[in-house]
C-alpha cells in the first residue's frame, strides 16, 4: 500500500486520473488529498505556512489543482515556452505570483460556488476535468476554455 | 442565414436595379447643380433636391410607418424579406418599385401583417428566392420621378464615401445648411442596404452620428427618421456592430421621444447584471485584483484593518483579499468591512446577506471578521462619523470605490462632500476604479461620439474574447448591463444621468484639488494583472498599461478601465 502511494506520488495529473479508473481501491487512493498537495507543490520551495489549512477549508488540493493550478500552469506555461508538451507541465516551477493568483482564484471559486450558490455558474465547463470535481462556477469558466494555441 | 439570403436577393436585384438606371436616366430630369442638393443627404450617399423633398418625405414617412409596425423580435419582417437595392440608386429603386407595381397584387402570398396599414396593401412576388418581396403601391406612385435622381452611381457612392470619411474625421457640423430637413430624413428611412455589409457598416456609423447631430440641433423630425434608419441598417450587421448600433439607436430614440424610465430598475437586478459582467469580461476582475493589491501593500503590518466599500453588491472583491490576508506572513489582521449599498425595494437586507456569506468565508479560512452594512441612496448622504471610524493607531482604514464616484457628478457639490468625508475617515489608502472615458461633457454630440467609440470597443472585446459561446445567457446579460449604461449616457440628462464617466486625467485633477496624493500601484499589481489577463482565453486583445502609477486595462489600443490609488496629501 505504501509502495503504491509512493508510486502514485510520482505520477502526473493525467496518469493519476487514469489510475483512478483501475479499480475502486485505486480510485479511493488517488482521491487522497495529500497526493494532490504533493502534485501542486512538489517543485515549489515549501509553501507558506497556513496554506494547507486554507486550501483544505476551501475545497482541498485536488480541487485546487483541477480548477486553478492546472489551467494557470498550462496556460501561462504555453505562453512562456510557446507550446510545450503536456509532459512539461509537471516539471515547471511555480512562481510566487502564480501561486498567489491561483489561491486567490480558488478562494473566489469557493465563495461563488458554496456561498453564492453558483447563481449563474452551472455551465458545462467542468467536462474537461472529467466531471469528478463538478463544474466550476462561472467566474472561473475562463480557466476551462482552451487557449487558441 | 438571413444575411446570405438577403445578399443573394440583393445581388439578384441589383442587376435588376442597374438596368433600371438606364430607364431612370431617361426619365430623370436634367441634373441640377449641387447647390440644390441637400448636404446631409449627400453624406448618406443620396442626391436629392431639397425643393422636392417635402412631398417625397411625407409619402415615405407613411411607408416607413408601415415597416415600423411589423416588428418581430425587434427586427422588421420587412427588412429581412425585402429585396434590397443599392441605396444610392434612388431612381433605380423607385423605378423598379414602380415597374413592379404594375405587376402588383396579382400574385398570391400576401403577408397578413402588412394589410390594413392606412389603406396600403402589399404583395409578394414569386420568382425571388424564399421570402418574397414586399412593395408599396400607392405611396410610391405619388413620388415624382424627377424629384429623386442619382448621378452616376459609382461616383455618388465613391464621393459620398470619401466625403463621409472626411466628415467622420472632423465630426463637425457642417450639415444642415438648408432648411427642410424633415424631407430628407424620411427619405433616408428606407429599407435599403446589404449590397455590401462593410459599406453598410460605414453608413450605419454615419447615420448614427448624423442622428446625434440632429438631436444636438434639436431637429427631432430628422433625428426621428434617421434613428429608424439606423435600426434598419443595424439588422444587416452581425456581431458587436449590430448590438452597439441597436443600443445606441434605442438610446437615441429615448432621447428623441423623451421616454424616461418611470423608476430606476431594482438595484438587485442591476447587481445581477453586474455579476454577469463580472463573469464574462476581465474588467471587473482586473479592478478587484489591482485594488486589492494596493490595499494589501498599504496595510502591510497592520493588525486591524477596516475597509469601507462604497458599493458592496455581491462582495466579489473581498474573498480574494481575505485569502491573501489569511496567508499573510505573520498571520491575518482582524478584518472589518463596512459595505454600502442602495435601498432594496423589497425591504430585504441584501447587505447583511452578503456580509453573512463573507463572514462564513472568513471563518473557513481563519480570518477574524466583522461586518457592517449601510443603506444609502447616495454616498453623499453618508458622514464619516456614521461609519464608526476608530483611531488610526488602532485600526488602518482603506476606502474602496468601484464605479461609484462618477455617479456623484450628477448632483452639484456631491463629489466634494464625499471626498471630504473620505478625508475625515483618515484612510491609509483610497482605491478608485473608474471607466476610462469622458462621458460627462456638456455637449451632447461629444458625449455621443465618445460613448460610441468606448462601447464599440467594449462590445468588440466581449465578442472577440471567445469566452462564452455566442449568445449565451451571461453574454446577453452583460450586453444588457452595458446597454443600460449607453442609455444613461445618451438619453438622460440632469440628475437622471448618473453614468458620468470621466478620464483619469480628470479624476487626477479632482483628487489633487481635494487634497489627495497619488499612490503608485507597484509591479506586483502589474504582474498579477498581466497574469490574470493572460489566463483569459482569447486574451491577446487585452492590454494592461501603466500610466504614471495607475493601471489601465484596455482592448488593443483603447484603455477602458483604470485603477488608481490615493492617500491624504502630506500636511504642509
Amino acid at each position: 500500500m505504501d509502495v503504491l502511494i509512493e508510486i502514485l506520488k510520482r505520477l502526473d495529473d493525467r496518469s493519476l486520473g487514469v489510475a483512478a479508473c483501475v479499480c475502486r481501491l485505486w480510485c479511493a487512493l488517488t482521491r487522497n488529498d495529500a497526493l494532490w498537495e504533493h502534485l501542486c507543490f512538489r517543485h515549489l520551495s515549501p509553501p507558506p505556512e497556513g496554506v494547507r489549512t486554507v486550501v483544505v477549508a476551501l475545497g482541498g488540493y485536488r480541487r485546487l489543482y483541477t480548477v486553478c493550478v492546472k489551467p494557470v500552469l498550462s496556460r501561462l506555461g504555453k505562453m512562456r515556452v510557446g507550446g510545450a508538451a503536456a509532459t512539461e507541465l509537471e516539471r515547471r516551477v511555480w512562481t510566487r505570483h502564480e501561486v498567489e493568483l491561483s489561491l486567490s482564484l480558488f478562494c473566489v471559486d469557493y465563495y461563488e460556488r458554496v456561498l453564492l450558490g453558483g447563481g449563474g455558474g452551472s455551465g458545462g465547463g467542468g467536462g474537461r476535468f472529467g466531471g469528478e470535481s463538478g463544474s466550476p462556477p462561472s467566474s472561473l469558466m475562463f480557466l476551462c476554455k482552451a487557449v487558441n494555441v | 442565414m438571413k444575411r446570405d439570403r438577403d445578399r443573394g436577393k440583393a445581388e439578384a436585384a441589383v442587376s435588376g436595379g442597374t438596368t433600371s438606371v438606364g430607364k431612370a436616366k431617361m426619365l430623370a430630369e436634367q441634373k441640377q447643380p449641387d447647390a440644390g442638393m441637400d448636404e446631409l443627404f449627400a453624406v448618406l450617399g443620396y442626391k436629392v433636391k431639397s425643393s422636392d423633398m417635402a412631398d417625397v418625405a411625407e409619402k415615405l414617412e407613411q411607408l416607413e410607418m408601415a415597416m415600423g409596425t411589423t416588428m418581430e423580435d425587434g427586427v422588421s419582417v420587412l427588412s429581412t424579406d425585402t429585396v434590397h437595392y443599392n441605396p444610392s440608386d434612388l431612381s433605380g429603386w423607385v423605378e423598379s418599385m414602380l415597374s413592379e407595381l404594375s405587376n402588383s397584387c396579382s400574385f398570391e402570398g400576401m403577408i397578413p401583417s402588412q394589410i390594413g396599414i392606412s389603406g396600403e396593401s402589399s404583395c409578394s412576388r414569386p420568382g425571388q428566392q424564399d421570402g418574397g418581396k414586399i412593395i408599396y403601391d400607392d405611396d410610391l406612385r405619388a413620388i415624382p420621378g424627377g424629384a429623386i435622381f442619382s448621378n452616376n452611381l459609382k461616383d455618388v457612392v465613391d464621393d459620398s464615401e470619401s466625403g463621409n470619411k472626411r466628415m467622420r474625421a472632423s465630426a463637425g457640423s457642417e450639415f444642415l445648411e438648408n432648411g427642410s430637413p424633415m424631407a430628407m430624413a424620411a427619405e433616408a428611412a428606407r429599407p435599403v442596404v446589404l449590397v455590401d455589409s462593410q459599406e453598410t457598416g460605414v453608413r450605419l456609423v454615419h447615420t448614427l452620428m448624423a442622428c446625434a447631430e440632429a438631436v444636438q440641433q434639436e431637429n427631432m423630425k430628422l433625428a426621428d427618421a434617421l434613428v429608424k434608419h439606423v435600426g434598419l441598417l443595424a439588422v444587416s450587421q452581425v456581431g458587436a456592430m449590430r448590438k452597439v448600433a441597436t443600443y445606441f439607436a434605442e438610446a437615441l430614440a429615448r432621447k428623441i421621444y423623451k421616454i424616461y424610465p418611470q423608476d430606476s430598475l431594482e438595484s438587485s437586478y442591476s447587481d445581477v447584471l453586474q455579476m454577469h459582467f463580472y463573469e464574462t469580461a476581465p474588467y471587473l476582475k482586473f479592478a478587484h485584483f489591482t485594488a486589492n493589491q494596493a490595499i494589501l501593500e498599504a496595510i502591510a503590518g497592520a493588525t486591524r484593518v477596516h475597509v469601507i466599500d462604497f458599493s458592496l453588491k455581491q462582495g466579489m472583491q473581498w474573498p480574494a483579499l481575505m485569502q491573501a490576508l489569511a496567508l499573510r506572513a505573520g498571520g491575518p489582521p482582524a478584518f472589518r468591512l463596512t459595505g454600502i449599498g442602495p435601498p432594496q425595494p423589497d425591504d430585504t437586507d441584501a447587505l447583511q446577506e452578503v456580509g453573512w456569506k463573507l463572514a462564513q468565508l472568513a471563518e473557513t479560512i481563519g480570518v477574524e471578521f466583522e461586518f457592517r452594512g449601510f443603506v444609502a441612496n447616495s454616498l453623499a448622504d453618508l458622514d464619516a462619523n456614521m461609519l464608526d471610524i476608530r483611531p488610526s493607531n488602532v485600526e488602518t482604514v482603506a476606502v474602496n470605490s468601484v464605479f461609484e464616484l462618477h455617479r456623484l457628478l450628477a448632483r452639484p457639490g456631491a463629489i466634494n462632500k464625499v471626498l471630504n468625508s473620505i478625508k475625515a475617515m483618515n484612510p491609509k489608502i483610497v482605491t478608485v476604479v473608474e471607466q476610462e472615458a469622458n462621458h460627462n461633457g456638456d455637449v451632447f454630440l461629444d458625449r455621443f461620439n465618445e460613448a460610441l467609440h468606448y462601447y464599440s470597443t467594449m462590445f468588440d472585446s466581449l465578442e472577440s474574447s471567445g469566452l462564452t459561446p455566442a449568445n449565451s445567457h451571461d453574454l446577453v446579460m452583460t450586453e444588457v448591463y452595458l446597454g443600460r449604461q449607453i442609455c444613461d449616457v445618451v438619453a438622460y440628462d440632469g440628475p437622471e444621468r448618473v453614468e458620468r464617466h470621466e478620464t483619469l486625467a480628470q479624476w487626477r485633477g479632482r483628487m489633487h484639488s481635494a487634497g489627495f496624493d497619488p499612490v503608485h500601484l507597484g509591479s506586483n499589481a502589474f504582474k498579477q494583472a498581466s497574469m490574470l489577463l493572460a489566463l483569459f482565453a482569447g486574451g491577446d486583445g487585452y492590454r494592461v498599461e501603466e500610466n504614471d502609477g495607475c493601471l489601465m486595462l484596455g482592448w488593443h489600443t483603447r484603455p477602458l478601465i483604470t485603477t488608481s490609488a490615493w492617500r491624504l496629501a502630506a500636511a504642509e
